[in-house]
């Protein structure tokens, strides 16, 4: 029969290659018809530092991190400390070790985990050998563990030939001998690890950065300025080449400042545009995001979510900028602060944040975090996409007024180029032309019709989604979408129906939309990755939320996983 | 389409020439600088700049930041924006790159260009996009009210720094050539026939093109109107040599106008990548299984 999913975490030092085994196995489970997942866990090094792989195979699509990993690979042991509190292991957990790696540190060793003794190279090879080939150990403990899973060698081979890419030939024919060594030293080990068949579809593998990348291209975007910031620069990395071939732009600025200018002035040119950073570039761009909305300027900035405050912890996941997001910035500067619920819906919502940002013509900001940017995944892709809306630019008759009170607040924005069109983009307080004035009126309408904009804008089913009709509700977001709906699940077999809420929309917030889904809820809980609860605060501003709804919140960089979710519901009573 | 905006995008239409005058360039909005300031002599000489190019005012684009200088887009009727302080060099680098077929006028002061947005202007010379930046040079915060901006002398003496700011001014046009700029000029305000000529060879400057303009502040630096005593032209203007532009602009007293340096020689282009549709960048993600 088999299992129906598993977890496998594969852990080394710098150049052990755990990032690489993990993606190999990841691509041969998807290519063999199997969903799965993998996180990555880095140190603060450059090069040389220690990396897990946190993968998981499964025959149906992953929605977060387990509550604990069912198999422990461990490539070597140095500095496998750093990851321990990462990487639950309870007593029924299998740690596959090569005895030359030396005793199984305490911190991994607490666990009563069963320890395998596995050697991870050629038993015949001699100590040279060895030296010059150790780094292979990776490709050969993939092999071994694909072939427990029952991935099929030539899912494996061909897995590997992928990950590879263009390396040279004598690297390919080394990792591919290793390949073969490790799935033949498989059978040595008297371990029932086999899923259950899986059910082949036609499926994407892909990170949630390269998602949102990948809606934001189909959304239009064809200028991205950007200055690199982890987790977010894998994103611009995978952009910048494709949109050179799709006839766009991407521009390296001096920082996030030039960046977001860059932004605003191709977007002002009538070129959809987008800049992406995390938490500190997000800080050095709210002045600018404020001259968007009140220059009313389409513009698309994705914030991959990472620790903060400050540098905080840059290669890991928390949900701490939704404050930043939503009033970042002087002035009463409202803008559309959108947020994936899962990898999947990356593609989806990056798209639809272009037309927001060009149909409203303001800046819309997409929080992501690090757990869904830099999970690698195996997704259904969505057939669905969201219905397209453009930038206003026909020249209206009469003489032109860009920021005209009087009509529709979403007025004509005629790109440079177009005879009688002029007009001046102000970030002073302007009238209805768009020349500086310093009046009460004038403010006051001028507010008042970005304002409208907003309050006019109805995202209808798109706000976000309902799962299950418990009457207990978690009310949350992004990566902890997931975590919930696998505890919803658990609780939900264990007798206690649980409803899970997850807001695509921050700001500004569905009131219509959020009271519906809460109908009916005796008890609502509102789950967040940050200290200060700031969803959470948010709405009980808006009076989304009755005053007696519970918090949820704690730092990252752990994810929140189900039965960590299930024990807090259950000590709340 | 959009796939084409930004390579095909040639959205302005083929109209007969027409001689323009420096009129049609003029928005009719009364400026707010103080009467006498060096600012309207600039504005004068852009209008008669961008008349003699001859490009009408809805294929241009002028961009700013803040200060009294940067007031300057809304006072004609080209294309304009009014930014952020210190950011009108990145906001124009956006515009031009996404709209090559736009001529992209960046102007400004020397406290947006050369502080708040110091960093960007060096940026901005290595890029060499081609676009104009102007800088109207009155070496003080005008708009504040007399502070001593990074081109002030280091003994002038105002309200926020008594005895002066103890500090040198740097030179715009040493930093300009140092970063990378290919044209490199100097012009003033009170000369704008000059200036007008100088205009036109930085539009038609097939890169970015530098001018520092000498403008004097009528309100807190009265003895700026001095400076038409100190004027010259420069002694040469030099070609293609960084390091003989370097020599000749230390050895200028900051008063010599003109053209200070034309590097003719370009980078060699990135090649041109194969395009490709969006279904075929997609197909990359999916899984053959």
């Amino acid at each position: 029969m088999g299992r129906s999913s598993l977890a496998i975490a594969i852990t080394g030092s710098g150049g052990a290659g755990a990032m690489t085994a993990g993606e190999l196995l990841l691509r041969a489970a998807a290519t063999a018809g199997y969903y799965g997942s993998m996180n990555r866990l880095f140190g603060p090094q450059v090069r040389g530092g220690e990396s897990a792989a946190l993968l998981q195979i499964s025959n149906r699509p992953i929605a977060c991190q387990p509550d604990t990993f069912d198999l422990f690979v461990a490539l070597d042991w140095q500095k496998v400390d750093q990851f321990a509190a990462e990487i639950p292991l309870t007593e029924s957990s299998i740690i596959l070790a090569d005895p030359q790696s030396g005793p199984v540190p305490q911190s991994v060793a607490k666990s009563k985990a069963e320890v395998v003794s596995f050697k991870m190279g050629d038993p015949e090879a001699t100590l040279l050998e060895r030296a010059l080939h150790g780094k292979h150990t990776n490709v050969f403990a993939a092999g071994a563990v694909g072939k427990l899973v029952g991935i099929g060698p030539t899912n494996l081979r061909a897995a590997l030939s992928a990950v590879l890419g263009s390396k040279a030939a004598d690297v390919r024919r080394t990792n591919a001998a290793s390949l073969e060594k490790g799935i033949a030293a498989a059978e040595s080990l008297a371990l029932d690890l086999e899923l259950a068949p899986p059910r082949p579809a036609q499926r994407w593998l892909l990170t949630g950065n390269q998602a949102i990348a990948i809606g934001s291209l189909r959304g239009g975007i064809r200028f991205v300025a950007c200055y690199p910031i982890t987790p977010a620069t894998d994103l611009v990395e995978w952009l910048a080449p494709r949109l050179q071939q799709l006839g766009g732009k991407l521009v390296l600025a001096e920082d996030e400042l030039a960046a977001i200018n860059m932004v605003l002035g191709a977007s002002f040119g009538g070129v959809p545009a987008m800049t992406v950073t995390s938490g500190p570039g997000l800080s050095l761009m709210v002045e600018a995001i404020g001259l968007g909305v009140a220059a009313e300027v389409p513009a698309v900035i994705v914030d991959v979510m990472r620790g903060g405050p400050s540098t905080g912890i840059p290669s890991k996941t928390e949900q701490s900028d939704v404050n930043l997001a939503i009033y970042g910035g002087h002035g009463d500067a409202p803008r559309i602060v959108l947020a994936p619920t899962s990898v999947r819906d990356c593609l989806f919502t990056g798209e639809w944040a272009v037309y927001l940002a060009e149909s409203l013509q303001t800046p819309v900001i997409v929080l992501s975090d690090q757990a869904l940017g830099q999970a690698l995944q195996v997704v259904d892709p969505k057939p669905n996409r969201p219905l397209p809306l453009a930038r206003r630019t026909e020249l209206p008759s009469g003489k032109f007024r860009r920021y005209a009170i009087d009509s529709d607040p979403v007025t004509a924005m005629p790109r440079p180029g177009t005879p009688h069109g002029q007009w001046i983009g102000e970030g002073l307080t302007h009238n209805e032309f768009g020349i500086p004035v310093s009046g009460a009126a004038a403010h006051a309408a001028q507010l008042d019709k970005r304002a409208r904009k907003l309050a006019q804008f109805d995202p209808g089913s798109l706000w976000g989604d309902v799962w299950g009709d418990g009457d207990t509700a978690i009310l949350t977001f992004g990566s902890g979408i997931g975590a919930a709906q696998e505890a919803a699940c658990a609780l939900g077999a264990a007798g206690a129906p649980t409803r899970v809420i997850g807001l695509r929309v921050l700001s500004p917030l569905p009131l219509r939309e959020l009271a519906g889904a809460l109908e009916g809820a005796r008890r609502i809980i509102v789950m967040e990755q940050n200290k200060g609860a700031q969803l959470y605060h948010q709405l009980l501003a808006h009076k989304a939320i009755p005053q007696t709804a519970d918090s949820m919140a704690r730092p990252g960089p752990l994810p929140f996983r189900p039965a960590e979710i299930a024990a807090r519901l259950a000590a709340l009573g | 389409m959009m796939e084409d905006l930004l390579t095909a995008n040639n959205m302005l239409a083929d109209a007969p020439a027409e001689r323009l005058s420096a009129r049609d360039f003029h928005s009719g909005v009364v400026p707010i600088w103080c009467p006498g300031c060096g600012d309207y002599g600039v504005l004068s000489a852009l209008e008669d700049a961008l008349a003699m190019h001859g490009r009408p005012p809805h294929e241009v684009v002028l961009v700013s930041g803040i200060g009294c200088s940067s007031r300057l887009p809304a006072y004609t009727s080209c294309y304009g924006f009014h930014g952020v302080h210190g950011r009108a060099l990145p906001f124009a680098a956006g515009v031009k790159l996404a709209r090559p077929d736009l001529d992209v006028i960046a102007v400004g002061g020397d406290g947006d260009g050369y502080s708040i947005g110091g960093n960007h202007f060096m940026h901005a010379c290595r890029r060499d996009l081609d676009m104009v930046y102007l800088v109207m040079d009155n070496r003080v915060y005008g708009m504040t009210k007399g502070q001593p901006s990074p081109t002030t002398e280091s003994d002038w003496n105002s309200n926020i720094a008594p005895g002066g700011v103890g500090l040198r001014p740097f030179d715009p046009l040493t930093l300009a050539i140092a970063a990378g700029a290919t044209f490199v000029a100097r012009g003033f305000s009170a000369q704008p026939h000059d200036l007008t000529k100088l205009i036109v060879e930085a539009i038609r400057w097939p890169g970015f093109a530098f001018i520092e303009v000498l403008s004097p502040c009528v309100a807190f630096r009265r003895e700026e109107f001095d400076w038409k005593a100190s004027v010259h032209p420069v002694k040469q203007s030099i070609e293609d040599d960084r390091a003989a532009a370097h020599a000749a602009i230390l050895a200028d007293d900051g008063f010599g106008l003109g053209v200070v340096f034309r590097d003719h020689r370009t980078l060699k282009p990135a090649p041109e990548p194969k395009r490709a549709s969006l279904a075929e960048i997609e197909s990359e993600f999916m899984i053959d299984a």
